[in-house]
């Protein structure tokens, strides 16, 4: 992949009761098989929608990778709505490398809760899975979590390089909870 | 096991067993001790017939309508504990052999603790009904909520199972994939690598209770956690 084609990082502003909501509608109607209603909370057309009334359970078509042909417009629309619903884009890093440097940079790296508070922020494991892509970077802090790593990064701005420098400022300038991803 | 002993089990294509119950590994020949001279081999003694019988084969003996041979094989693999146990204990059970019952039972017993065994039991059953008591007293073993929503998720009612489903996608997608994949085969959905150790280590027991007969390990496990009679605890 060029450098131009690789993905970069974002951070959202995260309303994570907006997101806790959504995610209990999601399961609700899937719990009920509710399909109109899903298709509706999705946003679908009348294609896609007809296309998720199709087999025995709705949650089937959300079983599948994202690389099924049938099943990705699904996943982008779930992907869109859950965004509409509880994010808020702060900041896109110019930086494809700003990744690598924030796992690898020797400096971030000798500060273990400095490094901890980062791996945090880049580990999908702690999102709803309707938010985790494959192959994607994406994780999230709570705002006392990212003024701890805020406070952490600010002294060591001038030993770090441009990247991670304007990564440090956008995240303060991003209030509340903060959500990274490259592939949303 | 050699390599190719592993390959060939993989494959279907015979070879040794592997032990379940042991991590070890012999060496490959040829490595670490040089080259070996054939004619300074010691004889080889007798190998005894239970060496590379697995639960596997006391299942295909049942199968095969040949209990006392599957018995036979499960004594002969059982080291009182584990899968291997349990199923030798059902064995006897089946067969009304009260005094081998007895004497499995505190190994049995010992495995019947947590929820695995209930869960794997549950999901044997397949019947919500049934699976039910099974699946309660899994809940105050305090189950984690993805062996529960597994469990639910194999069940034969489809309202129960797609609750399972959705459940699970949503407290552990890779592993929800997996069992939609593996257990419900449903179309076009993948396995996911993180999941399959987790799958592997959990449905391995399920499946083999399923196959012998989950009506008569669900028995024999009540049993072993409300007799306290010939269940003493270890």
């Amino acid at each position: 992949m060029s450098r131009e084609g690789r993905p970069k990082l974002s951070l959202y502003a995260l309303d994570r009761p907006a997101l806790q909501a959504f995610s209990r509608d999601l399961k609700a109607l899937f719990l009920a098989d509710d399909r109109p209603a899903l298709a509706a909370l999705l946003g679908l057309g009348p294609d896609f929608a007809r296309r998720l009334a199709e087999g025995p359970r709705a949650v089937d078509w959300f079983l599948r990778p994202e690389a099924d042909p049938e099943a990705g417009p699904l996943f982008a629309s779930l992907r869109r709505t859950a965004k509409k619903r509880a994010l808020a884009p702060a900041w896109s890093s110019d930086e494809p490398s700003l990744e690598g440097r924030l796992r690898h940079f020797e400096l971030l790296r000798e500060d273990t809760a400095l490094a901890s508070l980062l791996d945090k922020l880049l580990d999908a494991n702690r999102l709803p899975w309707f938010l985790v892509r494959p192959g994607a970077t994406s994780g999230w802090l709570p705002e006392a979590k990212v003024e701890e790593l805020c406070r952490a990064l600010r002294p060591l701005e001038a030993s770090l390089p441009p990247e991670i420098v304007a990564f440090s400022r956008a995240l303060r300038e991003t209030e509340g909870d903060v959500l990274a991803h490259d592939l949303l | 096991m050699g390599f190719f002993d592993k390959a060939k089990q993989l494959f279907g294509l015979g070879g040794a067993a592997p032990d379940e119950d042991d991590a070890g590994e012999a060496p490959a020949p040829g490595k670490g001790g040089g080259k070996r001279d054939r004619k300074d081999r010691p004889p080889l003694h007798d190998v005894p017939a239970s060496h590379g019988r697995t639960v596997e084969d006391a299942l295909a003996a049942r199968e095969a309508g040949d209990r006392g041979e599957a018995r036979k094989i499960l004594a002969e693999i059982d080291r009182g504990k584990g899968l291997r146990v349990v199923l030798r204990a059902a064995a006897a059970l089946e067969d009304g052999d009260e005094d081998e019952v007895k004497r499995l039972l505190p190994a049995v017993a010992v495995e019947a603790e947590g929820w695995k065994l209930l869960l794997q039991v549950g999901g044997a059953l397949g019947d919500p009904a049934r699976a039910a008591p099974y699946v309660e007293r899994a809940v105050e073993e305090k189950a984690p909520a993805w062996a529960i929503a597994w469990t639910r998720a194999v069940s034969k009612d489809e309202a129960e199972r797609r609750e399972g489903l959705v459940e699970l996608l949503f407290s552990d997608a890779p592993l929800a994939r997996t069992v939609a994949a593996r257990d419900l085969a449903v179309p076009v959905v993948v396995p996911e690598a993180d999941a399959t150790e987790r799958y592997a280590a959990f449905a391995h027991g399920r499946d083999s209770i399923r196959r012998f007969g989950a009506e008569t390990v669900a028995t024999l496990l009540m049993r072993a956690r409300t007799n306290p009679s010939g269940a003493a605890r270890r």
